[in-house]
């Protein structure tokens, strides 16, 4: 006898099978990675002075320009979220910008900026981006932020706004029912959105390239370092600096989605 | 006369397309406004702005005769419920309670906590103080809603929709709290609503907007009985609304609907004020058409007439028919008259209105 439901099966069977080898393929990505190292090779080269310079000056340059994205992200996203004003659309798109650019064109762009364009007044005022760690610093910064711009404006419009009213009636400032109401409303998205910001900078090669420059221990973040060392062969260290970043992503994913989850549960 | 609490003149607010315009009234002290109109029509938009959440164009609002057109909201100390009572979902009841009070730096102030915990006995929320607003029912957060928003004693109360999400049993208590709470603090309350027994029940004042005006005020019965436009007399469905003209018979003026050889009258000459045109609306409410059994004498002199009844809806307390017979005409009568007097579907019936009872609206 035919069976009915072969059609609804089949189609969603064809989900499933779509899933599971894209699982299959993630998987093998990631083992693939460590058949080509053991765990003395990852020791070896975590002890390697190399490593902790990348390690260190990846760690502050993304947490200094994921602090400043969000100092920046905040009032750009409850702006965005909040007004409907002319403009707004121009001001949304030009955020978006830095999503869509190829890396390696944001750090063109920005080599421009910092360099032929306001270089000299920068440099008399004492502030070196070109070359140096903090032009890796702006580079992260400026690819991540609009990840935080996107996923704050997210978190605030999740936010009713009545509630905001609500504080105001009570007696609060607008700062006051920001801070008192709209955050603690906002929190689980910030949060999410914090730590996507910082994976992004993070992760950031290209534009930091082309701003920063490619410099062994002075530049050489842990992407950075990556690239450095495929480019002269040293497999094992790049494969092992690889590593390292796969279980730095693996935490970041898992807090993320802890807190996300709790959102839900909220 | 009391002395007054509100007074709002000439006020015109923008938000995009939709403008509140040239909205003025006055409220007394301690007095219980019902703001009435359908969805849409600005009684939130106006709420909000006599809370200071919305800026005017222009106009004035005065509070106690202070000037706070321009106040933002928290320097007017007026307390504001919305209808979702909205509470913060990561402080208990007793932390929202208090919320305002933090505001003022008076969280911890001894005076501020006996006050809260009266008010939580008053509204029967004690028990629920430590729990969180996911914890609780409909009625209980708005019961939490009222008492944050009336612990630090505001003059006025706003009140934006407060029942309407609540099912039948709650909103009845609530209305019974609401009536406590106004009397047991005298402040005056602003209460909007799209529910005209809300309005009865509650109000000492009553207002109905549509799209942004302002369409008639007075105290809620007058406004009930009286509708002063073809707008209000439908919002607070007036069962019975039927065209016609004046005519004078013997130097008395009757209503005459000439499709349905209806006569009424003589029609008392205060109803025919102003420069009613000859052209008008009758109104009757359902309950005030008298219902009897058909063999009774009909006559126009004593404004009877005959009609079938075509459908009946028995609620819980009441009756509702729908009669046909010069017209078609609602008519309200008790589950006892209903019963007593053998009706059904089908029953010939003798319908009568007295004339004092009917209302005209111009047809202008």
């Amino acid at each position: 006898m035919k069976n009915p439901n072969l059609k609804k099966d089949l189609f969603f069977g064809s989900f499933w099978l779509t899933s599971t080898l894209l699982v299959l393929f993630f998987l093998f990505i990631i083992i693939g990675l460590f058949t080509y190292s053991d765990l003395g090779m990852l020791l070896g080269v975590l002890r390697q002075p190399e490593f902790h310079f990348a390690i260190k000056l990846t760690l502050w340059t993304s947490v200094t320009a994921t602090f400043f994205a969000v100092v920046v992200a905040l009032p750009c996203a409850y702006v965005l979220s909040r007004y409907r004003l002319p403009g707004m659309v121009f001001f949304d798109t030009l955020v978006d910008i830095p999503i869509v650019l190829p890396p390696l064109v944001s750090g063109i762009a920005l080599l421009i900026f910092f360099g032929p364009l306001f270089g000299d007044q920068l440099v008399k005022a004492g502030i070196r981006v070109v070359f140096t760690p903090l032009g890796v610093v702006v580079a992260q910064w400026f690819v991540a932020v609009p990840y935080a711009i996107k996923s704050f404006k997210q978190a605030f419009n999740g936010v009713d706004r009545r509630m905001e009213n609500i504080a105001r009636t009570l007696g609060f400032s607008p700062a006051g029912a920001f801070f008192r109401v709209t955050i603690p409303l906002a929190k689980s998205g910030l949060i999410g959105g914090l730590v996507m910001t910082w994976a992004r900078a993070l992760g950031e090669f290209g534009a930091t390239a082309m701003l920063a420059g490619i410099t062994r221990m002075k530049t050489e973040t842990l992407s950075v370092a990556v690239f450095l060392n495929m480019s002269i062969g040293d497999i094992e260290f790049a494969i092992s600096t690889a590593i390292v970043m796969l279980f730095i992503a693996l935490i970041l994913l898992i807090i993320l989605k802890t807190v996300m989850r709790k959102e839900v549960r909220v | 006369m009391k002395p007054l609490l509100l007074q709002v003149s000439a006020l015109n607010v923008q938000a995009g397309r939709f403008a509140l315009q040239n909205i003025s009234f006055s409220l007394e002290m301690g007095a219980y406004f019902i703001i009435l109109g359908p969805t849409g029509c600005g009684k939130t938009m106006l709420l909000e702005t006599l809370a200071g959440l919305r800026k005017p164009v222009s106009g004035k609002i005065l509070l106690k005769g202070k000037d706070i057109t321009y106040l933002p909201p928290e320097e007017r100390g007026l307390g504001f419920a919305y209808q979702d009572s909205l509470l913060y979902p990561f402080l208990n009841v007793k932390e929202n309670i208090l919320f305002g009070a933090k505001a003022g730096k008076k969280g911890r102030d001894v005076n501020i906590l006996k006050r809260m915990d009266r008010l939580a006995e008053a509204m029967g929320i004690s028990h629920l103080l430590p729990r969180y607003p996911s914890a609780l029912s409909g009625g209980e957060k708005q019961r939490v809603s009222l008492a944050r928003a009336i612990l630090t004693n505001p003059p006025l109360l706003l009140l934006d929709e407060p029942l309407s999400a609540l099912d039948p049993q709650t909103r009845d208590s609530m209305r019974t709290l609401l009536q406590e709470i106004h009397q047991a603090e005298g402040m005056g309350i602003i209460h909007v609503t799209h529910d005209f027994n809300e309005a009865l029940q509650l109000g000492t004042q009553a207002l109905v907007m549509n799209n942004g005006n302002i369409q008639q005020q007075g105290d809620p019965l007058t406004v009930f009985e009286k509708p002063g436009s073809l707008f209000v007399a439908g919002f607070l469905q007036s069962e019975n609304i039927v065209k016609g003209i004046i005519e004078r018979e013997g130097g008395s003026p009757w209503f005459k609907n000439v499709e349905n050889d209806l006569s009424l009258g003589p029609l008392p000459e205060d109803l025919l004020r102003g420069n009613m045109p000859n052209e008008v609306y009758l109104v009757i409410h359902a309950g005030q058409i008298e219902v009897s059994c058909g063999e009774e004498f009909c006559d126009q002199r004593t404004n009877s007439w005959t009609a079938l009844v075509e459908k009946a809806i028995i609620n819980s307390s009441h009756v509702d028919l729908t009669c046909k017979g010069k017209g078609c005409w609602h008519v309200t009568l008790s589950r006892h008259e209903w019963q007593s007097r053998a009706m059904d579907v089908g029953s010939k019936v003798k319908l009568s209105v007295k004339m004092e009872r009917i209302h005209l609206i111009s047809n202008s």
